[in-house]
């Protein structure tokens, strides 16, 4: 669960309403009349920023708001872990490297042996501490949606005895007008997109050695498989979309949001089956924030225009209960309904959708 | 919406055309993995450098005194036959790797451009290498010119994408030589309408690719080979390059490999650091060539490495990794003699095929020596070996030997027909040489310098280069020059750069005669007292004067005077940084390699008589027990009043007739100095020995004519005393001045185990007890280990006895914890060198510390650097070691030239025993030599080896037992020997 942003949009109950009932007409009318429910926000970006990082991206909205992303990877010595690695770590421990061709087979298989603590993500806001929670949250979700594919971290495996240790630093250039969680994950996803790490020399359980020649760095993210085949995976990225009555609309603004009955945030990767479209990595509700929103006064119930303030808190709620569809500002209370969670993702998801309209544009960035 | 960057732009065409950045990965030694970003600024103010071109001049950068600096590369270079208007040449990398030699060559390779991306490449490459290529572009008469071409806008090339790092280099190369070429053209025609003559600016380079591209770019280029068979003395300069290219071509038809491959350095470092291998220095066994030995941290005894397929091609010094074997094949240490070119006589350089890595002869002597080991056990137990896996470092240096006569093929001195010889290297550690020479027929009978250049997996002997012929084997000019190149002896002239630091008034200077000069500053004027100095016959560079005379209070007053040598060689000058280089000054039997110019070391400094010289002194007062009461150091004036001899001051002080107050000053010391011995052997000080012997030689041509063992005479024994006192004074004083920077010598107490076999061999064969716990112990042991029948036995076990010991070192006070200052041998507890600052400079280093001491001056920043004085110290202790090994050598030489034609009969003692032979020292000439089996009949008589006993059987007509320690009587002759090709002494048994 997300917080709820501290910063409050400045707009009268009146106002409220009016942005929700031309959201919610179909088609719908966007603040930005020019955009349609699925259209985002038009950008501007670029990669490799940043020439000592090892991959780096920039991506401004043009409402203004711009986040910088930088990528570092370090190399580090791994654990002994017992339990994942019996016989051969032991064997290490007792001062004998293993080197012999045995373990053929195994070495050029990753799988499952990346950890969780090999990838570090920082979130810096301006105006916020670095224990504040919007930092916090954006942080540990973006973590959440990289890990949770698994792949990531098992390509930071070098070795049993050294990994590489991904730092991701992301930056907010602007004060956060919107909610930034769209907007840094697609940067990330840029700037991992195009990070390269040093190539390596040294064989099996060697320390590492690696090539001095940055032209020969192998990218993070190989643009084919070594066998050839085009079933490549990609750094995931997150979407932001949100309800307004029966409609579904995407990157809303911070207006938007202010009006919202549901948000969503979806993570979403490409597939690795070439047929399939994207896959969702994982799923988040955010409290919108509408739900702090001061509700207007009814007629009915302000006795300065004839109506009869109620006597009791409970007595406010049934009368307003009553009063919902009437046009006057409340702000939407309760969750999401599951049908409401499974047309966004199909959305999302489907073929032509957009998840892959998202990837597809962001890989246009690195290609062309 | 403004589409504005936060990329610095990289592309040329974006503006920013003169900044440009160069992306590299770095690996740091904590394995920290970086990538690294350097932005590049390019100018247009790089000159080329021809005298030719009038426009660089005024773009060249000026200096503070507002002066360009003069420019390298002459006007009218010299031409070939396909560059008639004389050509500028542009090596590319490989060139210089392969044909360094060449480039030093004196008369060839003038108007070099040395370009930047070479240069680094090389560096890359080869550090000695560049060190040389850096050494040439300062050698002003061979006009080679480094051009920055990577910092010049036009000559800079960025990457192309999936170029790879070599093809962008040669690209730069030909970028460069182009641009050259234009500019060296315009500049003409700016200069003069008519000139035709216009230069070449020519690539060198044996890459074929690139000389294909050039081709097509209309750059000339040429082969580096091709270029050299256009000079004068083709055939020897095409000798001097390096093989490890031609290597390269015949590998192909080349299968057969002799030696397992070595590790990746990647592999042996994870080994080294997991225990599991081992790295160290590998050294091979003067006695066989076979069994070479690696010391590592980890073991207290070395590993030894036998056979040649265990040595996988590491060279004697080679920096290796090695791999402990498995103890059923560890073995106890030979005592066989083995040398290579009795097993190996009838090598062929030619021919590779059919070979195998171990000759069959080779296996047998190394199986018979395995059975050994196995077959007894008491002694010689078992020593770990190792085999090498891989090579760290590479410490190939030039090898002087000679050429193999078995291994050329025709010995016309006209036949310009190449072959492959071997050289074999005097140094019988150093395995033979193939050497590919046009010139085998000249320099079948010379001393000829050569390098190692690769030692491929498929040769049995590493592949070498010619340098240089030093001239016949056996004349003293070549042989003296080629025991200084063995021992790596700096002996040409000093360069003018140094000679500029003396003082210009040459022989002339004088002390100042008014005491108010700036150079008598802080100076006592000691000019009153009875100095003198004694020193051997014939000795110029006068270190030390001595004085003692009589208090009111009947002590003594007692002074050393030390040429005051850091007056005249202020640190960080060029004199100062060539004599760090030398360290010593190197005595030869004929020759004395100085390590300041000849003014200040026979004359400046020397402390001759009859004239005042500047002095450090040292001043004690002694109480007449030869108690030091205090001592005082101060910067001096003296006047030496007489320079003696040992002998004649000997004989003056015998002399009872002489009874002025000089004389009688050196009474007083001879009797101190008794005294100071006595207490220095209380102490446990060690009276060791070492073989001494002179060479007495004929005046004019220096010629040996007799050899005689050293007398030593009283008078050296005082001269000594005062001298060790002085130096333990200094060192007291420097020490407590500077805790962390003093630079002291010290001598380790020798490992037990050193002593072991010494001390059994004189168990088992004389019932005698060497105990080794202490200095003292050790003293007071060797004094009983006496023979009354034989008085030279006392000698001979001390000079046994040295040999185990430690050799003495010189270091940095701060890195060593104070009880590891000792010096064992003198039973001291701090010791330095300051007594001969003219011929050491471990002393100059040492006066400047003590001027320091006692705010004479203050300390320069280079002696209060720990890091820099620790490198000062490993080079003057290598120096130090050296010199003595080269004069070592030069007396062997001459011993062997004085005995040349003789056949004498001497008394000799039998050393140490190996199972086919025994070693005899022949104390009358203070030589050593091995006595082998086969010399004693023909066929090699059979023998048995008692090891535990020290005792060999010899049987069939010989019928004798040898036994160590024995007194025998050997004929001795001389003959050539015919592996190094020295005149060498040959002893038999009568």
């Amino acid at each position: 669960m997300a917080p709820s942003q501290a910063a409050q949009v400045n707009l009268s109950p009146a106002e409220l309403s009016f942005l929700r009932s031309s959201l919610s007409q179909t088609p719908p009318i966007r603040l930005d009349n020019t955009k349609g429910p699925r259209d985002f926000r038009s950008m501007v970006a670029e990669y490799d920023v940043l020439p000592s990082t090892n991959g780096s991206a920039r991506i401004a909205l043009d409402d203004g708001t711009e986040a910088l992303v930088g990528v570092k990877a370090e190399v580090e010595k791994s654990l002994w872990r017992p339990n994942v690695e019996g016989r051969r770590a032991l064997s290490i421990a007792a001062g004998d490297v293993d080197m012999t061709d045995d373990d053929k087979l195994e070495s050029h298989d990753n799988k499952g042996k990346g950890q969780n603590s090999w990838i570090e993500i920082s979130v810096e806001i301006p105006g916020y501490r670095d224990d504040d929670a919007l930092p916090v949250f954006l942080a540990s979700m973006l973590t959440e949606s990289l890990l949770s594919s698994g792949e990531l971290k098992d390509r930071l495996y070098i070795n049993n005895r050294f990994h590489w240790k991904l730092g991701i630093d992301i930056l907010l250039l602007s004060p956060p007008l919107s909610y930034p969680l769209a907007l840094l994950s697609m940067t990330t996803h840029l700037a991992l997109l195009t990070a390269h790490l040093p190539a390596l020399k040294s064989e099996k359980d060697e320390d590492p050695l690696f090539d001095d020649d940055w032209d020969a760095a192998v990218p993070l993210y190989p643009k084919s498989d070594s066998s050839g085949g085009a079933n490549v995976d990609k750094p995931p990225v997150i979407v932001l979309a949100m309800a307004v009555g029966p409609n579904i609309i995407f990157d809303p603004c911070k207006e938007e949001l202010a009006v919202a009955d549901a948000v969503l945030a979806i993570a979403c990767a490409p597939s690795n089956a070439s047929s399939t479209g994207p896959r969702i990595v994982s799923i988040r509700t955010i409290d919108p924030p509408s739900h702090l929103t001061p509700p207007a006064v009814p007629n009915a119930m302000n006795s300065a225009t004839g109506g009869v303030a109620p006597a009791s808190t409970a007595e406010a709620l049934t009368q307003r209960e009553l009063l919902s569809a009437s046009g006057v500002w409340t702000p939407p209370r309760g969750g999401m309904k599951r049908d409401l969670i499974k047309r966004v993702s199909s959305m999302v998801v489907d073929k032509g959708g957009v998840a892959e309209e998202v990837i597809a544009a962001l890989q246009a960035i690195e290609v062309g | 919406m403004d589409h504005f960057s936060l990329k610095r732009s990289n592309a040329p065409d974006r503006g920013n055309s003169n900044l440009s950045s160069k992306v590299y990965v770095r690996s740091t030694k904590s394995g920290k993995v970086q990538k690294i970003v350097r932005e590049l600024y390019l100018r247009q103010d790089i000159p080329c450098s021809s005298n030719l071109c009038r426009a660089c001049l005024d773009i060249a950068p000026k200096d503070y005194t507002n002066k360009t600096a003069s420019f390298v590369l002459s006007d009218t270079p010299a031409g070939s036959k396909n560059f008639p208007n004389g050509q500028y040449l542009v090596p590319d990398t490989n060139a210089f790797l392969t044909g360094m030699d060449l480039f030093e060559v004196e008369t060839a390779f003038h108007d070099v451009i040395v370009l930047q991306t070479v240069l680094e490449e090389v560096k890359n490459r080869s550090l000695p290498l560049y060190h040389r290529l850096v050494a040439l572009t300062k050698n002003e008469g061979k006009r080679f010119y480094v051009f920055f071409n990577e910092f010049r806008q036009e000559t800079y090339i960025s990457r192309g994408t999936g170029e790879t790092i070599n093809d962008r280099n040669d690209r730069a190369v030909r970028q460069a030589v182009q641009w050259y070429n234009t500019h060296i053209k315009e500049a003409i025609k700016a200069r003069s309408k008519k000139q035709m003559r216009i230069p070449s600016v020519v690539m060198i380079t044996d890459d074929r690719d690139n000389l294909r591209k050039a081709k097509a770019e209309s750059i000339p280029a040429i082969k580096l080979s091709d270029f050299v068979s256009g000079l004068e003395n083709a055939d020897e300069l095409l000798d001097m390059i390096s093989a490890a290219q031609d290597q390269r071509e015949v590998r192909s038809k080349q299968t057969e490999v002799f030696y397992p491959e070595h590790y990746s350095i990647s592999k042996m470092m994870t080994g080294v650091k997991a225990g599991t291998m081992h790295q160290g220095i590998f050294n091979v066994s003067p006695y066989n060539y076979l069994e070479g030995s690696v010391h590592v941290p980890t073991f207290d005894k070395s590993l030894l490495v036998l056979g040649r397929e265990n040595g996988n091609r590491a060279v004697s010094g080679d920096v290796v990794v090695v791999e402990v074997l498995p103890t059923d094949q560890w073995k106890a240490p030979s005592t066989k003699i083995i040398e290579e070119e009795t097993l190996n006589k009838n090598d062929n350089a030619e021919i590779e095929d059919g070979e195998t890595i171990t000759s069959e002869r080779e296996r047998k002597a190394l199986q018979e020596e395995v059975k050994r080991a196995h077959g007894q056990s008491s002694e010689g137990k078992p020593q770990p070996t190792a085999r090498v896996v891989g090579i760290v470092k590479r410490n190939w240096r030039q090898y002087v030997g000679h050429i193999d006569q078995g291994s050329v093929r025709s010995t016309s001195k006209s036949s310009r027909q190449q072959q492959m010889v071997f050289l074999v290297p005097m140094d019988k550690r150093v395995p033979k040489i193939r050497i590919r020479t046009r010139q085998a027929g000249e320099l079948l009978g010379q001393r000829v310098l050569a390098t190692i250049d690769s030692w491929e997996r498929n040769s049995r002997y590493p592949m070498g280069h010619f340098v240089r012929s030093l001239g016949e084997l056996e004349s003293k000019g070549a042989e003296t020059e080629a025991l200084l190149l063995e021992w790596d002896v700096q002996y040409k002239p000093f360069p003018k750069t140094v000679l500029d630091c003396l003082p210009a008034e040459g022989h002339d200077w004088k002390v100042p005669a008014s005491t108010d000069d700036p150079g008598w500053k802080g100076r006592r004027d000691l000019r009153d007292l009875l100095v003198c100095s004694i020193d051997p016959p014939g000795c110029v560079d006068i270190d030390d004067a001595l004085h003692a005379r009589q208090l009111p209070n009947g002590n003594f007053e007692v002074g050393v005077h030390i040429a005051d040598v850091s007056h005249f060689v202020k640190p960080n000058n060029a004199m100062d940084k060539e004599a760090s280089q030398r360290g010593t000054t190197v005595y030869l039997v004929d020759k004395r390699i100085d390590m300041l110019p000849m003014l200040l070391g026979t004359d400046l400094c020397s402390l001759k008589p009859y004239v005042e010289r500047y002095a450090f002194s040292v001043l004690w007062e002694v109480t007449p027990d030869a108690d030091i009461v205090s001592a005082h150091f101060t910067k001096s004036v003296i006047r030496s009043r007489e320079a003696f001899s040992y002998e004649q001051a000997q004989i003056r002080i015998d002399d009872d007739s002489h009874q002025d107050e000089l004389t009688n000053g050196m009474r007083t010391l001879l009797m101190l100095s008794k005294k100071l011995k006595q207490k220095r052997y209380d102490a446990g000080a060690l009276n060791l020995a070492s073989p001494e012997v002179k060479v007495q030689t004929e005046s004019e041509t220096s010629d040996p004519v007799d050899v005689q063992t050293k007398k030593l005479l009283d008078t050296n024994s005082l001269v000594e005393e005062f001298m060790l006192l002085a130096n333990i004074s200094v060192a007291a004083k420097n020490y407590e001045a500077f805790p962390q920077t003093a630079l002291l010598r010290r001598h380790a107490a020798p490992p037990k185990t050193n002593f072991e076999e010494l001390s059994n061999q004189l168990k088992v064969k004389k019932g005698l007890e060497l105990r080794s716990d202490s200095s003292k112990a050790v003293a007071d042991s060797l004094d009983q280990c006496t023979d009354a029948n034989e008085p030279f036995f006392n000698t001979l076990v001390r000079i046994m006895a040295t040999r185990c010991m430690m050799s003495a070192e010189y270091f940095c006070a701060g890195t060593q914890a104070y009880p590891e200052f000792r010096h064992y041998g003198l039973a001291s507890e701090i010791y330095t060198h300051f007594t001969s600052p003219i011929r050491r400079y471990a002393d100059l280093e040492a006066h400047r510390q003590l001027a320091a001491a006692i705010d004479y001056e203050p300390l320069d920043a280079s002696l209060q650097s720990k890091s820099k004085l620790e490198g000062v110290c490993k080079n003057i202790n290598v120096r130090h070691r050296n010199a003595q090994m080269a004069g070592r050598a030069s007396i062997e030489y001459y011993v062997g030239q004085a005995l040349k034609g003789k056949d004498i009969n001497e008394d000799g003692f039998v050393m140490k025993i190996f199972s086919n032979g025994f070693v005899v020292f022949v104390p009358r000439f203070g030589i050593e030599s091995l006595i082998r089996l086969r010399d004693l009949a023909a066929p090699e008589p059979e023998a048995e080896f008692d090891a535990e006993n020290y005792v060999l059987k010899i049987k069939g007509d010989v019928q004798r037992n040898i036994e160590l320690f024995e007194k025998v009587t050997v004929r001795i002759t001389d003959e050539v020997e015919e592996s190094t090709g020295k005149r060498k002494v040959k002893l038999t048994l009568v």
